[in-house]
């Protein structure tokens, strides 16, 4: 008998909650490919490992973007192996609720659902990524109250305002922690002129990135190649540099929280003033950016207890209730 | 005696209709049974399950991105 599963298809990490057991899956949404023979040779962590280190005929990937399928059939086949890691057979075909940005277009949508079923599932329902996280953080959403969450995702960032169950307002961005990576790869690229790669900006970004002034703060050294001279060089960065580099996503991220904040009722906008807004997504542990936030929006700010697994729990509540929620999935309201 | 049968059958519909009504009372809308399940499957109690069933955080995860 298959278990029902919940997936977090992210652009940075997939995870899979399955019912009655918990989270039993959380890896990079990376797969590795050969890109002669097209055979799979690593997914998850072990090709994450491999990006930007491998030979020519081998190709790591990541098939999202911005929470979009750019290669269907590439994620397609690493949903099917990742599904093949919690037990999932051709005689086990589980149904399966799957968290997908709110900003998802038609196409969109039919490409991750056609990818699961494909992938081995009986039945692909969606749910909006903001909502999952609102269920997952635990907030009163049963209540007639206004519950804002913020899910700063790898490829979106999404606000939503919720209340008795449902989204009363919503704001998305197709911008997340994977372009502050880039932004950072550029301005080292273009003010030290060397090249680093997406893991060591994603480095830098965890040692000394923030998005406001922190206590404690410290420089780091980054190897890259030379662009003049070609040969490996290092430099010095400084979490100046970086706040300057990442501010164009970072002030994109907060414009559309304080577009969401201007879309909810007043009735429901005086509530968050009092019970704060709730920062989720890996892209939300950016040091100082709740604080920045709340300094321009005057909201408090607060983070969820667990940031990264909150939209699958989400998600994972949903398929343990899947009859009375199944109203909340994006094929029942459309 | 067709039209005895007839109105025997007229009243016992009747009988019945009435004893219907009489029995079930003020009935609740679907729409307001479907959507108290769906708020009470929302509570911090129906929600309990799943938040003690999730292991807390690795540590030891260094790929702090999500999506």
């Amino acid at each position: 008998m298959a278990r029902d599963l919940a997936i977090d298809l992210g652009t940075a990490n997939t995870l899979v909650y399955m019912k009655g057991k918990g989270i039993v899956l959380n890896e990079p949404s990376v797969i590795a490919l050969n890109r002669q023979t097209g055979e799979v040779l690593a997914t998850g962590r072990e090709a994450w490992q491999m990006i930007g280190r491998t030979p020519g005929y081998i190709v790591a990937v990541r098939p999202l973007r911005g929470g979009a399928i750019t290669d269907f059939e590439i994620t397609e086949r690493m949903i099917r192996l990742l599904l093949q890691r919690v037990g999932v057979s051709r005689f086990t075909r589980p149904k399966v609720v799957i968290c997908v940005p709110s900003a998802i277009t038609e196409v969109e949508r039919r490409a991750v659902t056609d990818a699961a079923r494909r992938a081995g599932a009986a039945d692909a329902q969606l749910i909006e990524q903001p909502m999952a996280a609102a269920i997952g953080a635990d907030l009163p959403i049963d209540e007639p109250v206004g519950n804002m969450v913020i899910d700063v995702g790898g490829g979106t960032s999404e606000t939503a305002v919720i209340s008795l169950g449902g989204i009363v307002a919503l704001e998305a961005v197709r911008v997340g922690s994977f372009d502050i990576d880039a932004q950072i790869q550029a301005y080292v690229r273009r003010e030290h002129g060397i090249a680093i790669g997406e893991r060591t900006a994603e480095e830098v970004k965890v040692a000394i990135g923030s998005a406001a002034e922190t206590e404690d703060e410290s420089q780091a050294e980054v190897r890259g190649r030379d662009l003049m001279t070609g040969l490996p060089k290092t430099v010095v960065l400084t979490p100046e540099e970086i706040r300057f580099a990442i501010d164009d996503v970072v002030s994109s991220i907060i414009a559309s929280v304080v577009r969401c904040l201007a879309k909810a009722p007043p009735e429901l906008a005086q509530d968050f003033l009092v019970r704060g807004m709730y920062l989720v997504g890996g892209g939300g542990l950016l040091r100082g950016l709740a604080q920045r936030i709340e300094k321009e929006t005057q909201v408090p700010v607060r983070m969820s207890n667990m940031p990264l697994e909150a939209v699958v729990m989400g998600a994972g509540h949903c398929i343990e209730h899947y009859d009375a929620l199944k109203g909340m999935f994006m094929g029942a309201r459309r | 005696m067709t039209t005895v049968i007839v109105i025997g059958v007229a009243l016992v519909i009747v009988i019945a209709l009435v004893v219907l009504f009489a029995r079930g009372g003020p009935r609740q809308e679907p729409g307001v049974v479907s959507f108290r399940k769906h708020i009470d499957a929302l509570s911090p109690e129906a929600r309990r399950e799943v938040m003690d069933r999730v292991r807390p955080p690795n540590d030891n995860d260094n790929d702090r991105s999500d999506g």
